[in-house]
């Protein structure tokens, strides 16, 4: 069966739940990358992010009818449900941090493409690395505002939407998450110069 | 503006902010501190920024779709699996119940055809009087009757005086209430004393519509 691009979610989620598999995948093909970076930047983990997107997707195929076109956007149920999974896997284990660069950010032909030095694209990815962990560290509610308004470039009323919440508590939390975020990056530049000052 | 209004104000600044903008600029021009907060905000905006974009291509592995999916077709298809079976069940079901009832229809019908007389005798309430003929007063009876068909046999019923054995493919049997004295004209014997009574007897029809045999009520015999 043909999709149309522009088909509403609703209408998709209808077929869907009547088994047709393209509406299904035409969902998840719409919304599983901003969900999956949502997971990964809230729980910071690749595998974390992955079942989080699965939950949310088996939840579409089980229970379908759990949501309700009137109450909202397909996407901010989505990301409700994203929230509530990832929520669950910050509870049960609150520090999961990677080994390794989890967001691609660190490829091979980075080197080749990029015109600067090693040693300052070194020290850009040490300064990426130090926002990513800063990020990690916020509470989550702020961790939530930041990831969504600075890093998905969400506008507040997107990200009001997709958690729920009001205009207002979006700004806030916003403003305290960067001034938080702040914080920790200045200390965490201060201690090379403290460090570099005791010599 | 103060340090406090600026602190508050930085973070929203944007192109609609006009008058704030100008203001928090006056403000950065006067204060180090607020100038340098600023500087660090900005270093800290172009970093997440580039965390942002460097992170923008990202999607889930594509094994998630397919295990996604996998799982879509296994309960979609045990879905049609199941509702098939309950289809068949039900079509089974009402099945055995049709063949149950036919089974049963016949086997009534054979043992109607078995008991002669018992499942198609119909009572007719029809006067006969005394003084008609045999003919007269049975065959409107028969006809009402229709095409009530008899594989009977004859066992209990007496050929009327001058009748040739009939063909029991086609006779018909009647239930048939009438006055006793008319029984003579059949050519059977009557005791006159009870001529009046009413009595019910069991005419063995022709096609024609003539009677064929008699049976009469046992206390009659």
């Amino acid at each position: 069966m043909q999709i149309d691009l522009q088909e509403r979610d609703d209408v998709l989620l209808r077929r869907s739940a009547k088994g047709d598999e393209e509406a299904f995948a035409e969902i998840y093909r719409r919304y599983q990358a901003p969900l999956y970076r949502f997971a990964l930047r809230m729980t910071g983990s690749p595998w974390a992010a992955e079942e989080v997107v699965q939950d949310i997707f088996m939840t579409l195929v089980r229970e379908p009818k759990k949501y309700d076109p009137q109450r909202g956007a397909l996407g901010a149920f989505l990301y409700g449900i994203a929230r509530n999974r990832v929520m669950k896997r910050l509870e049960r284990a609150p520090r999961e941090l990677p080994l390794e660069n989890t967001d691609g950010t660190c490829r091979a032909n980075s080197f080749a493409t990029d015109p600067m030095t090693p040693a300052h694209w070194a020290e850009l990815r040490e300064r990426r690395e130090q926002v990513r962990s800063a990020v990690l560290e916020l509470p989550i509610e702020f961790r939530e505002a930041i990831v969504l308004c600075e890093l998905e470039e969400m506008s507040y009323e997107e990200a009001a939407h997709a958690l729920g919440c009001p205009v207002g508590t979006i700004r806030s939390r916003l403003h305290r998450g960067r001034a938080l975020l702040l914080a920790k990056l200045e200390m965490l530049r201060e201690v090379p110069k403290r460090a570099n000052a005791g010599h | 503006m103060t340090c406090e209004e600026f602190a508050m104000a930085r973070l929203e600044l944007g192109p609609s902010a006009e008058d704030l903008q100008s203001a928090a600029r006056e403000h950065l021009r006067n204060c180090p501190h607020c100038a340098a907060l600023h500087e660090n905000w900005q270093t800290l905006r172009d970093d997440l920024h580039a965390l942002g974009v460097a992170s923008r291509e990202l999607e889930a592995p594509s094994r998630v779709e397919m295990r996604l999916l996998q799982q879509f077709r296994i309960k979609h298809g045990t879905m049609r699996t199941r509702r098939t079976a309950a289809v068949a069940a039900w079509a089974l079901a009402a099945a055995a119940v049709l063949v149950g009832g036919i089974s049963w229809i016949n086997w009534r019908d054979r043992e109607a055809l078995k008991a002669p007389g018992r499942h198609n005798i119909l009572t007719v309430t029809e006067t006969a009087p005394s003084n008609s003929t045999p003919a007269e007063a049975l065959a409107p009876a028969a006809m009402e009757l229709g095409d009530v068909v008899v594989a009977a046999n004859s066992g209990d019923f007496a050929l009327l005086p001058g009748v040739i054995p009939p063909s029991l493919e086609d006779a018909t049997v009647v239930h048939v209430q009438m006055q006793r004295s008319a029984l003579t004209v059949l050519g059977l014997t009557v005791n006159e004393e009870h001529g009046a009574d009413w009595i019910q007897v069991d005419l063995l029809v022709g096609d024609d519509g003539v009677p064929q045999a008699v049976r009469l009520p046992q206390s009659m015999d």
